[in-house]
């Protein structure tokens, strides 16, 4: 791939594909439904909403916070490197982001099952249904971006020849859509694990 | 087969795309008053009102919904054809998945618009619990059965994405538009969980939401089909 053609690349306003942001916009707008439904119904029952708050692990939440936005960073990093064509810095980097990200995984079903044993369920009452309904939606998010995100890398690794523009755009809008999975937790992770009522 | 007759029985699938959606729209929700339905939260009295009181608009809108709905598996036999020239390939399994998908798509339809019309067959000898039980199983065949249309959707996506076509057939867009609404079907799963509240079966997610975003797609996908058998038919035509 000549320098010009690389340089158009990084030119484009958009990083990856645009028919994907249309994808991230759409999510990430039912999202913000989503959490104004929580806030107004929060507001109409405060002390229940407190109530199940205080149940909640606030440290396991940040440990959650801090797991993606370190994948997040990396997947940045192979990003970057793919742009400077070192393939090799950009299977690293992306190892690593998958790695760090499984932790989420791992991290989230330990809370689930610690919650479950504690007999909530999703009907156990209005907070419950939207901390397991909202982290849930959430969290198939978080398995679908990290399947793409392992596809990236099996498709990094059949990579042959000098050409991997196509591939750039791939990797760029799985970064893209990852990011949103952050993006989506930063915004949860207060909403849920730390608004306190104010007296 | 002529080239002529060809596009002639795909333009008749293509406009049975807004044959359908006007139908269902008239028909199913309107005449079935399910904007919104009753939610899950519903009192016996709601359900049994309904059926006692709208017998005979209950019946014509889930008869003709019954008759028509499969418009809908008419109009993704075009928009397989369409797949079919986005991939290069004939019949290809992404194409035979779609219509699969619309096929379950359309049985789903079926079985929710014949409970409905089952209980309003005879709703004054039947007490209210029976026909709230008819109620309820209409709208969870409708609402869970979602993965085939899910698949219809995400595999449509997968073709239109893939044709190399400059400007594509169907906009990149639109195409993601639908994997999208297609994946947001999974957030149904929650409604059996619930009798209120969003992702109650009446609810701001698992209905408005989610039905909306689907109409939608359907309304602006059935233009975009016409349109790209348009432009099939003067790609196919001699110069």
């Amino acid at each position: 791939m000549t320098a010009e053609v690389v340089q158009a690349i990084n030119r484009r306003r958009l990083p990856g594909d645009e028919g994907v942001w249309f994808f991230i916009v759409a999510d990430t707008m039912m999202f913000a439904v989503l959490f104004s439904v929580f806030i107004f119904s929060r507001n109409n029952a405060v002390e229940l909403f407190e109530q199940g708050r205080m149940t909640l692990s606030v440290s396991v939440g940040f440990f959650n916070t801090l797991i993606l936005l370190s994948s997040s960073a990396l997947v940045a990093l192979a990003v970057v490197a793919a742009r400077e064509g070192s393939l090799r810095e950009t299977q690293r980097y992306l190892q690593a982001g998958i790695a760090i990200g499984a932790l989420f995984g791992v991290s989230k079903l330990y809370e689930y099952s610690d919650k479950v044993s504690a007999g909530y369920a999703i009907n156990t009452n209005e907070f419950y249904m939207y901390y397991f309904a909202l982290t849930g939606i959430h969290f198939f998010h978080y398995l679908a971006g990290m399947i793409i995100l392992i596809v990236c890398l099996v498709k990094l690794k059949r990579l042959s020849g000098p050409d991997h523009a196509g591939y750039q755009v791939w990797l760029e809008s799985a970064g893209c859509y990852w990011h949103m999975v952050d993006l989506l937790w930063i915004v949860l992770f207060p909403m849920i694990y730390l608004l306190q009522v104010t007296v | 087969m002529s080239k002529s007759s060809h596009f002639k029985q795909l333009y008749f699938c293509a406009w049975a795309g807004p044959f359908f959606i006007s139908t269902f729209l008239v028909f199913w929700a309107f005449m079935g008053d399910f904007l919104p339905p009753l939610p899950g939260a519903a009192p016996i009295e709601e359900i049994t009102a309904y059926f006692r009181d709208n017998t005979n608009t209950v019946r014509w809108g889930m008869a003709v919904s019954m008759t028509f709905c499969i418009t809908y598996l008419v109009w993704a036999l075009a928009i397989s054809r369409i797949m079919d020239f986005c991939l290069g390939e004939v019949d290809s399994i992404l194409s035979r998945i779609q219509t699969w998908g619309a096929a379950f798509t359309v049985v789903s339809i079926y079985l929710n618009c014949g409970m409905i019309l089952g209980a309003a067959y005879r709703p004054e000898a039947l007490d209210g619990t029976m026909l709230r039980l008819a109620y309820d199983l209409g709208w969870v065949f409708l609402d869970l059965g979602f993965f085939p249309t899910t698949l219809q959707m995400c595999a449509m996506g997968v073709a239109f994405l893939a044709d190399p076509r400059q400007p594509k057939l169907i906009p990149k867009w639109l195409s993601w538009y639908g994997i999208w609404v297609g994946l947001m079907f999974f957030a149904v799963l929650l409604m059996p969980f619930f009798k209120s509240g969003p992702f109650d079966r009446a609810g701001l997610l698992n209905y408005w939401i989610e039905f909306g975003i689907w109409y939608i797609w359907c309304a602006v996908l059935s233009v975009y089909v016409l349109k790209a058998v348009k432009r099939l038919e003067s790609e196919s035509s001699p110069a």
